[in-house]
């Protein structure tokens, strides 16, 4: 045999190797590595699999009560359907459900109030925590330094105020909403039948972006496009339900009372029509001398005849009726301008619009509302039911410190900039998470939160004086005593000594101010609102660039505004108050908005709202105006006097 | 068996009709199809040209040329307009030819399709659409912590450096068939379907369909008056010999989404020309 | 750790021994370069396109700028190859060398521009794997088109390069080697017009057909842009192809290719850019009557914005500089006008791709958008830019080290005689 020499073994070495790597390559193997070297690098995430169901829920938690289908995976649930409409709360609900900065465990407090710094503690500790404390305050005779502020009247927030109330205090208070800002102003909130109006005249309502119950008014705008209900929106900026409506009436910033205060006029003068309501007399004198129609023209910008005009169809039409309420989620009017276009309504006799008010819930109690309780309110105990009082309400810096002093208690599922400056917060649930009498909860309870009704009533059981407020021991037992809802029988009163103030300060509001030239008015973006919907991701996704567009908050401002003033597309600019300043802002030129006016969108800004809804922005209620009104207690922000520069 | 579901011939031809005088803009659209589609969830989604969504709630308003109070405001919900080029027998939508991988496809149903695993990332069907339909994953799609318990098993997430699109939801429309085939229905064509954002749409604005059904609601509005396309120019030659000398020179968009409207604003601003 | 600092200063010596100051900063600065470039390619290639300024609207940005840009001028290579081994234009041979690298690296990079373009880099076979091949013979895709004509061409170039590397004074001494590259010089025609077929193929799809076929896209859609790219990189090109050894000579400050040579190649690009200009009026002319009409737009209102008009004028001017300096013999006998006109031609065809991209995507899509705007974010520039410092300094190493320009190599073996 041969033998190998060192020449051979080498070629055949080398041989070998080429042989074995134009198999491998021609075998696919590298591709298939470059496969998996792809799918290793970008570490893919890959959902997990499980069975398919449909599971039905109701909220407990929004006041219109959506009901939802939710389509699971296994225990997972991974979409939210519904053949009703649901609320845009409702509709996020999987993005709050699996937050990722969900609160997991009852938290105490650590460091400074707003320094976010908790750490956990059982829900023993903290409900001993609580009621101690609640105990301490009873027992010192100061019951009524407890207060508490709900989010809205669903059964969480009938229940809180039971529970306070059976400790004895009066201070329960409710994010000012319609509901709210009505039932103080008129005695009662109003039902309207839009189903079977024909015209609707609207004051400033946004009516199909968000206002009143959302998936119901949806619905409506459906009715109303196919049976031709006429729509007409008066309203300062190009809003979708201005462009929508048969007839949209500019108006100048704020001045929705005015005109209507012009329409009753021409109402009760050339028409001859007359109100029920109590001291009616009293209210038109005052109105046919303050607000003849040539300087309800000046202020509003409606032209004379265009007034008339409104008020004749207005009155011939055979089932009118008239919208008050400024705004889409965030809801703004003063008592003035509630009253004035109620009795509209009343003096064409309108029967879509009816006075309600429900059993368990009433808006008013030390003071007549929510922001006349912080101006003016004292407390040593505050429970904030999924309530952010310090990020919506104009007031919210004066809150923080008068929070600093008092022990607050918040109930919520997530952090908020209220919640941030708690002594205790209890983790609440996603309404997935819940149960009700009609289904089960979709999702289990994430970690150790619990249901906020269960929340309350072990509160109420864990004190002397309130152990008996309640005669069950488990939330869903509460569904059986939800408060009614009747019509409130009261007689509708023009209260005219309580806003007669208030109609006088239009004058100053309106005239000619050389330091505040512009109004500032605000503007809500889709599924944004006034500010909820910030910490979901998919409401983030939906922002259009000339609201929000690369970190930057968008401001509204008319294009010959702008060249007044030298602006242009993308500058930042300051705007100023009274009140104070905001930064960072930066200008967006469209006509959509009137001129002198500078429009600004609510929701953004929080402070410590997860960190998807934080940082985002300015929130403009810092600045705006913070008169309260007597009647609502609730300040009257929509039209700030504002100068920029 | 197999023979005879082979037999079965493709009836459907997948369309929209969205009425803009119904369209509210209350985004309901939007959220459904980030939550049906698993799209990616980033902290700060407000560097909009690289947002990852197959649906963009356009805000469109005609102060171009209008002044206020003349002004105007719609939205108008845009997903992939399903392209069909000139011939809907042999569909050639602008972005599938383009594709070096075959990564998207037009399907027998009308509906283009993309695979994301197949896609190289090199953006050129991008480039082809003018419908900024196609959106890419520049950064790696994110969804923190718990929020991966949300995500559907339809749909797959996709990875960072390829394009996306929508697909009218197509897995809905297999879910669906396979549900039916559960029950013994083999027919491709027995099976209906709702995309996300049609069947969440609280006003009924959006409506969805088969096109080559002649009885079908979504055919009816397109055959209407009010029905106009994005910016498909072809649609405005009303001259029959004009419009067929036009397609036989140059292939055309011919979208299958519709847009209703009475607004002639609209209308207007849906072409590259000016409001009268 | 001493062996380490031993071969780092050989290799300093090697590459800066008795160079000028001058010389040193700038091959300092093309250094720098390149290694930045290495830092933010493993950014790129492992965290994504979104350290990018381009977008869903913006799809490409400066990369697809330099493929084009590349591509077209590297279309000199083909051009001049064909003139020297088809046609048999032997004046051109002193040149044909530097061509060959410059078309090397024109594609060599091109490659690496697209690799970076790709959101899935290892995915980039899949070019190859799956093809968009439709039914015919021709691929439906533009990019399959380039998947294949581009390493085909590359392929080709390799080949065609290898005589000069093999060419080194070192290599050449061994007799197999000197004849494998006596047998490939004799064998180039054949490379020659098969890397003409494909790059003529190549410039019409990277160059022209990747836009052309956008049908959807008015601002681009012209069925003819495919020829139209040829045409430019045929007279581009071989302006290109006399200023790069130009500029090496009077950096070296020695005659590198003889001014004969310039002459030819310069007069053949001014020659072709007579055509590109008839050709590209007509082309902008069937864009305003026949084009923008059919998409239902108006030219006017189409090329509006930051890259609109003015980039058209610019290349209209630079456009005079060949046709007028290039085609007068009387100016192409003087260096310096010869030098303006090929740079002109250089900058035209650059300031054409430019506009056909910058353009194109910042026109709106949506009547109610406005124009957008394009700003490279630092690790474009770095990329791009690391390209070419890449590229410079490939060339200068060639130069350096191979046989690159024969013409100095006689010259200098005529001086030791």
């Amino acid at each position: 045999m041969k033998k190998i020499e060192r020449k051979d073994f080498l070629k055949l070495g080398g041989g070998a190797v080429l042989g074995g790597l134009s198999g491998w390559v021609f075998s696919g193997a590298p591709f298939l590595g470059f496969q998996w070297l792809a799918e290793w690098t970008q570490d893919q995430y890959v959902p997990v699999k499980g069975f398919e169901k449909y599971a039905q829920a109701v909220s407990d938690s929004c006041p219109a009560g959506c009901k939802v289908s939710v389509r699971m995976i296994g225990d997972r649930a991974v979409k939210i359907e519904s053949k009703d409409g649901v609320c845009p709360a409702c509709h996020n609900a999987l993005q709050l459900t699996y937050h990722p900065e969900r609160i997991s465990t009852p938290l105490k407090r650590k460091g400074d109030k707003g320094d976010g710094k908790f750490v956990p503690v059982t829900w023993e500790e903290a409900v001993k925590e609580i009621s101690s404390k609640m105990n301490s305050l009873i027992t010192e005779g100061k019951a009524n330094s407890i207060a508490a502020i709900n989010k809205n009247e669903s059964l969480n927030g009938q229940l809180m105020e039971k529970f306070i109330k059976a400790a004895g205090s009066n201070n329960v208070y409710y994010e000012p909403s319609l509901k709210s800002l009505t039932s103080s102003a008129l005695g009662g909130y109003i039902n309207y039948d839009f189903a079977n109006t024909d015209y609707v005249l609207s004051f400033g309502a946004k009516l199909v972006e968000g206002w009143d119950s959302s998936a119901d008014m949806q619905k409506v705008f459906t009715q109303w496009k196919t049976k031709g209900t006429k729509i007409v929106q008066a309203d300062t900026v190009c809003s979708m339900t201005a462009s929508l409506a048969s007839e949209w009436v500019p108006v100048k910033p704020g001045t929705e009372a005015v005109l209507a205060f012009g329409i009753a006029n021409y109402l009760i003068t050339g028409r001859r029509l007359n109100s029920t309501g109590e001291e009616f007399g009293k209210w038109s004198q005052l109105i046919i001398n303050k607000f003849p129609l040539a300087k309800v023209a000046s202020y509003t910008g409606v032209s004379e005849e265009r007034i008339k005009k409104i008020g004749d169809d207005f009155s011939k039409a055979k089932n009118p009726v008239a919208v008050s309420g400024k705004g889409a989620c965030g809801v703004n009017a003063s008592s003035a301008e509630i009253i004035a276009v109620y009795c509209l309504n009343t003096l064409v006799k309108s029967k879509a619009a009816t006075l309600m008010t429900n059993s368990s819930v009433t808006y008013k109690g030390e003071f007549a509302g929510l922001d006349s309780f912080i101006k003016d309110g004292k407390f040593s105990m505050l429970f904030l039911n999924n309530s952010d009082p310090v990020y919506k309400s104009v007031l919210g810096e004066d809150l923080k410190k008068k929070m600093e002093k008092a022990f607050v208690v918040s109930i919520n599922p997530i952090m908020n900039d209220s919640a941030n400056y708690a002594d205790i917060i209890l983790p609440s649930l996603s309404f997935l998470e819940s149960e009700t009498p009609e289904n089960k909860a979709v999702v289990s309870n994430f970690k150790e939160s619990k249901d906020a009704k269960d929340i309350i009533i072990a509160l109420s059981k864990s004190l002397d004086k309130t152990k008996d407020t309640f005669s069950f021991a488990s939330g869903i037992d509460s569904f059986k005593v939800a408060g009614k809802e009747t019509a409130s029988g009261a007689k509708f009163s023009f209260n005219v000594d309580k806003i007669k103030n208030d109609i006088d300060a239009l004058d100053k509001k309106f005239a000619a101010n050389a330091e505040y030239p512009l109004f500032m008015i605000p503007v809500e973006a889709p599924l944004v609102g006034d500010g909820d919907g910030l910490a979901f991701p998919y409401v983030l996704k939906s922002i259009d660039p000339t609201v929000f567009y690369k970190g930057k908050l968008l401001v509204q401002i008319n294009r010959e505004t702008g060249k007044k003033y030298g602006l242009s597309e993308n500058e930042s600019i300051v705007i100023r108050s009274a009140r104070g300043k905001l930064d960072k802002v930066y200008v967006h030129l469209t006509d959509t908005v009137a001129p002198d006016t500078v429009a600004m969108p609510l929701g953004f800004g929080h402070e410590s709202y997860t960190k998807y809804g934080s940082d985002k922005g300015v929130n403009p209620k810092k600045i705006m105006a913070a008169d309260v009104d007597p009647l609502t207690g609730t300040a009257d922000w929509w039209s700030t006097r504002v100068k920029i520069s | 068996m197999k023979e005879k579901v082979k037999e079965v011939k493709m009836k459907r031809r997948w369309g929209m009709a969205i009425d803009l005088d119904k369209c509210t803009g209350c985004g309901k659209c939007s959220v459904a199809c980030n939550q049906e589609n698993n799209m990616p969830i980033f902290e700060d989604d407000s560097d909009v040209p690289k947002r990852v969504a197959f649906l963009e709630l356009m805000k469109v308003t005609n102060d171009r040329d209008a002044k206020f109070p003349d002004v105007k405001t719609a939205y108008l919900p845009k997903m992939c307009q399903m392209c069909e080029g000139n011939d809907p027998k042999n569909p050639n939508p602008p972005c599938v030819s383009v594709c070096p991988a075959v990564a998207t496809d037009v399907g027998d149903d009308g509906v283009v399709s993309q695979i994301w695993s197949r896609c190289i990332g090199c953006r050129y069907c991008q480039t082809a659409c003018p419908y900024e339909a196609r959106v890419f994953n520049w950064w790696k799609p994110e969804y923190e912590g718990s929020f991966k318990k949300s995500l559907s098993t339809d749909v797959s997430v996709a990875s960072r450096g390829t394009v996306v699109k929508c697909t009218f939801c197509s897995h809905i429309w297999k879910r669906e068939r396979d549900a039916a085939t559960a029950k013994g229905i083999l027919d491709i064509n027995a099976v209906l379907y709702t995309p996300a954002c049609a069947g969440t749409c609280p006003t009924g604005a959006i409506v969805f369909g088969d096109l080559n059904d002649h009885d079908s609601e979504v055919y009816k509005l397109t055959q209407t008056d009010r029905a106009v396309r994005l910016t498909n120019p072809v649609d405005d030659v009303k001259d029959a010999d004009k419009k067929k000398s036009l397609l036989k020179a140059k292939q055309f968009t011919n979208p299958k989404v519709y847009y209703l409207t009475s607004q002639q604003w609209l209308r207007d601003m849906m072409r590259f020309k000016k409001n009268s | 750790m001493e062996i380490l600092k031993k071969w780092f200063k050989a290799g300093y010596d090697g590459i800066f021994e008795g160079t000028s100051k001058n010389m040193r900063i700038a091959l300092y600065v093309l250094i720098v370069l390149s290694i930045l470039f290495g830092i933010f390619a493993i950014q790129i290639l492992f965290w994504g396109l979104g350290y990018t300024d381009m977008d869903n609207n913006f799809a490409w940005g400066a990369w697809i700028i330099g493929d084009l840009g590349l591509v077209a001028l590297g279309g000199g290579a083909f051009t001049t190859g064909y003139l020297l081994y088809i046609f048999r234009v032997d004046k051109l041979r002193p040149i044909i060398n530097s061509t060959v690298l410059i078309g090397f690296m024109c594609y060599l990079f091109t490659f690496v521009f697209l690799l970076f373009d790709l959101g899935q880099p290892l995915r980039a076979w899949f070019g190859f794997a799956y093809p968009n091949w439709g039914q015919g013979v021709y691929p439906v895709s533009m990019l399959t088109e380039v998947f294949f004509c581009l390493s085909l061409y590359f392929c080709i170039l390799v080949v065609e390069l290898i005589p000069t590397v093999l060419e080194h004074k070192v290599l050449i001494k061994n007799k197999y080697v000197a004849m494998v590259a006596h047998y490939m010089h004799l064998l180039m025609w054949t490379m020659a017009a098969g890397g003409t077929f494909l790059s003529f193929f190549h410039q019409g799809s990277l160059g022209g057909g990747m836009w052309g076929v956008l049908y959807a896209k008015t601002v681009w859609y012209a069925p003819h842009f495919f020829f139209m790219a040829v045409v430019a990189a045929m007279a581009g090109g071989t302006s290109f192809m006399t200023l790069v050894p130009y500029i090496a000579g009077k950096i070296m400050k020695k005659e590198v290719v003889p001014m004969e040579t310039y002459q030819i190649l310069t007069r053949i690009s001014g020659f072709i850019f007579i055509f590109y200009f008839i050709f590209r009026s007509y082309d902008i002319y069937a864009a305003v009557y026949k084009y923008a009409p059919m998409g239902g737009r108006e030219f006017i209102d189409m090329w509006g914005g930051y890259y609109g008009i003015w980039m058209l004028v610019l290349e209209m001017l630079l456009f005079a500089g060949p046709l007028i300096f290039l085609n007068i013999k009387k100016y192409r006998e003087q260096e310096k006008f010869m030098v303006i006109g090929a740079s002109c031609g250089v900058g035209a065809i650059v300031v054409s791709k430019l506009s056909v991209l910058l353009h194109g995507f910042s026109a709106p899509n949506f009547p109610w958008k406005g124009f957008t705007a394009y700003g490279p974010t630092f690790q474009e520039w770095i990329i791009t830019f690391g390209v070419f410092a890449l590229m410079i300094l490939i060339y200068m190493a060639f130069v350096k080290w191979f046989p690159l320009f024969p013409h100095l190599e006689h010259n200098e073996h005529d001086a030791h005689h």
